[in-house]
């Protein structure tokens, strides 16, 4: 008997292949068309200028000053988000926290749901070199001599974009952990325990193999949010001073909108696409996912 | 069975979809009967302003029962991109308000503005009583597109009393200016000049006046056109270096706040001198009590431009292409001899309409501003304006950077060569 097609699942997916059609595919086509046209929001026709704004792209400093900022986001967002979260959350898993350990859950995740408008508006006036926390407190200790304009100054500014990220995002990474971590079988800490194990060679032999895929999946949350990073940047210095803090997607959206290239703005969303793409494929294949051994 | 309802709910699901991205084509005919509606577009939801067009819509509206205008506003820079979405495509507001010179020259490029020159030429008792000259940011190839209101100027605020405290004067040359800085510093005052230079713009103010002192009109004329612009003159690097030595009274503080952090240091009486624009009087007044006075940015001795320029320009009202005579009326209602009086009595920024703005109706300070923009033999257009727009952004992020010593004057001006040479 010929097995018959099954047509109603198909059917199914269909309104969700639509929507991610609609909103995501063709958009992304419709963006790489783009890049090869000089064109704002103004002009009635588009100019089609081939691979002029490609080159550009290249000689671009700005573009190579936000590569290096995303990259420093990344780096610094996997140290912090990866290892700390990781540290973080089992140590919340310990039996020695179990009694706070749903308190501090809540602590560490509260930021997570606080809007990022509210959050750097708040580390705005932490960073602030008149009044801000941040200056205060040195004073305080009396480290006056480290006390600087920590967004006005073209060295510090990024690191104190990253540094409001990790503090927003940490909690959300260690959730994600601790669920990884509770869903390890207890029988292979007891059999450790046997074998005699400490706590800190349980960490090394029994927690971190078994939160693999965990980890990866959060090594791809991280670095391509890294590579996407608008919000923060935009809304603490708007990639100022100078251009020293500006990302790729600051970058892009300033183009676009404010100096009104739409088609050199698509050109730079190509490429902050395909990096994000490349690392996504990267990591994918050096962590084969889903063949769990 | 169970494969039929799968399938309906399918289609319900994908005619659902397709129904919500068809309905938008079916509210053109909204206007039924001889009701007539107008949409209005301003960028003032904050107070007083907005209170101050909502009523002058309810009068409107009284007066004339037939029309209804639907107002909808954002604030400054959304304003800016809510515009520029809205007249790439057929939405644009019936009326709304713009800027003048570059930012009106592009809106009028898409071709969707409409012409204003014979409605000024049909009613001359309405368009006399707008000050000629506030015209010419809204006036492309002898054709006006938009109806000036608001004026302004930009001027150095200074502190009254710590001036008189410190034995010094009101500058009348740039060097003089610099005396005063160092004697204001020498006084203990550490950062006698302050800038929130994370605005960009307050930037773009500073340099479209020192380029107004320092360089030549006509080689300035032809570098604030897109078409011939160059920047090839030295007197440009003189001009950078000038906002350069001004930047070093600044502080470290000025690159880490914006103008109105700046302003309130002012307001406080902490910071003796600040560049301000005169619509921002009130506001000064409000949060503090400080004595002040203003002078023009001073004549720079050797510098090849115009000695006594003011800088700044008007902001009005446009009309779509295809605004109805409704509109038409609206905007003249707006910017009638008895709302502008009432505006400066409730909003204090100066405007363009004779009788608007007299010595009742205006604090004295406002009207000693107002007698300075109606003197000013010249005026100069906001830099960022009156450039194209990647060109001013090369030249404001260059002014950060120049403020944080990351730069030099002729790297900002070779970048801005390749820019425009491309």
């Amino acid at each position: 008997m010929k097995k018959k097609f099954p047509l109603t699942p198909i059917l199914f997916l269909l309104p969700s292949v639509f929507f991610l059609a609609v909103f995501i595919y063709i958009p992304l086509v419709q963006n790489f068309y783009n890049s090869f046209f000089d064109f704002n929001v103004f002009s009635n026709s588009k100019e089609f200028v081939g691979l002029a704004q490609i080159k550009k792209l290249f000689q671009d400093d700005i573009v190579m000053v936000s590569i290096m900022n995303n990259f420093k986001y990344a780096i610094i967002s996997v140290i912090f988000q990866i290892f700390f979260a990781l540290i973080l959350a089992s140590i919340l898993e310990d039996k020695l926290f179990r009694k706070v350990a749903p308190t501090l859950r809540v602590i560490y995740f509260i930021p997570v749901m606080i809007s990022i408008s509210v959050i750097a508006l708040l580390f705005s006036f932490i960073y602030n070199p008149q009044m801000g926390l941040l200056n205060s407190f040195l004073e305080l200790v009396g480290l006056d001599t480290w006390a600087r304009p920590w967004l006005g100054d073209s060295t510090s500014a990024i690191y104190s974009v990253i540094a409001m990220s990790q503090w927003q995002s940490i909690g959300l990474i260690t959730m994600l952990f601790i669920v990884a971590i509770q869903k390890i079988p207890n029988e292979l800490y007891e059999a450790a325990d046997i074998d005699g194990a400490g706590r800190i060679r349980k960490f090394f032999s029994v927690t971190l193999p078994q939160v693999k895929e965990t980890m990866f999946v959060n090594l791809l949350i991280t670095v391509t949010g890294s590579i996407l990073v608008f919000n923060e940047p935009f809304i603490l210095t708007n990639g100022g001073p100078g251009n020293s803090s500006m990302t790729l997607a600051v970058h892009m959206y300033q183009t676009g909108f404010s100096r009104d290239n739409m088609g050199y703005a698509s050109t730079i969303a190509t490429l902050t696409f395909l990096l994000s793409a490349i690392f996504a494929l990267i990591q994918i294949k050096v962590s084969k996912t889903g063949k769990e051994d | 069975m169970k494969k039929r309802i799968g399938c309906l709910i399918v289609v319900l699901l994908l005619t659902g979809i397709l129904a919500a991205c068809g309905s938008n084509s079916s509210n053109e005919a909204e206007s039924s009967g001889d009701e007539v509606v107008i949409d209005f577009f301003h960028r003032w939801p904050n107070e007083p302003r907005k209170s101050f067009y909502d009523q002058k819509i309810k009068e409107f509206e009284e007066a004339n029962p037939n029309v209804k205008i639907n107002v909808d506003s954002v604030l400054n820079d959304s304003y800016k991109e809510k515009v520029r979405v809205l007249v790439s495509n057929d939405d644009l507001p019936d009326i709304f308000s713009s800027w003048s010179d570059t930012f009106a020259e592009n809106l009028v490029s898409s071709g969707r503005i409409k012409p204003l020159t014979d409605l000024i030429e049909s009613d001359s008792d309405w368009s006399g009583k707008i000050i000629e000259s506030q015209y010419e940011g809204f006036t492309f190839d002898d054709t006006t597109y938009g109806i000036p209101f608001t004026i302004d100027g930009k001027a150095f605020f200074y502190n009254k009393e710590i001036f008189e405290e410190v034995g010094v004067d009101a500058p009348e040359t740039y060097d003089e200016f610099i005396e005063v800085l160092d004697e204001l510093q020498a006084a203990g005052y550490e950062t006698p000049l302050v800038e929130g230079l994370t605005d960009a713009w307050a930037i773009s103010h500073y340099m479209g006046t020192i380029f107004h002192r320092v360089v030549e009109p006509e080689i300035l004329a032809q570098d604030y056109n897109p078409e011939t612009a160059a920047f090839t003159d030295e007197s440009y690097i003189k001009g950078l270096e000038i906002f350069q030595e001004l930047t070093t009274y600044m502080g470290e503080v000025s690159t880490a706040i914006d103008h109105e952090a700046a302003r309130n240091m002012f307001s406080a009486g902490e910071v003796p001198v600040l560049y301000m624009q005169f619509a921002e009087i009130l506001m000064v007044e409000d949060a503090g009590d400080v004595d002040f006075g203003f002078f023009n940015f001073p004549e720079v001795t050797d510098g090849n431009g115009s000695a006594d320029s003011l800088t700044g320009a008007p902001e009005g009202w446009m009309l779509s292409e295809n605004a109805p005579k409704e509109a038409e009326e609206f905007l003249k209602f707006l910017t009638s001899e008895e709302t502008a009086a009432e505006f400066t009595e409730v909003d204090g920024q100066l405007n363009a309409i004779e009788g608007g703005v007299t010595e009742e109706n205006a604090n004295p300070t406002s009207y000693e501003a107002y007698q300075i923009v109606l003197d000013s033999s010249e005026t100069a257009p906001w830099f960022d304006n009156a450039v194209d727009i990647t060109t001013a952004d090369i030249f404001m992020r260059g002014g950060q950077d120049l403020a944080i010593g990351q730069t030099t004057p002729e790297q900002i001006i070779e970048e801005v060569q390749s820019q425009v040479a491309n």
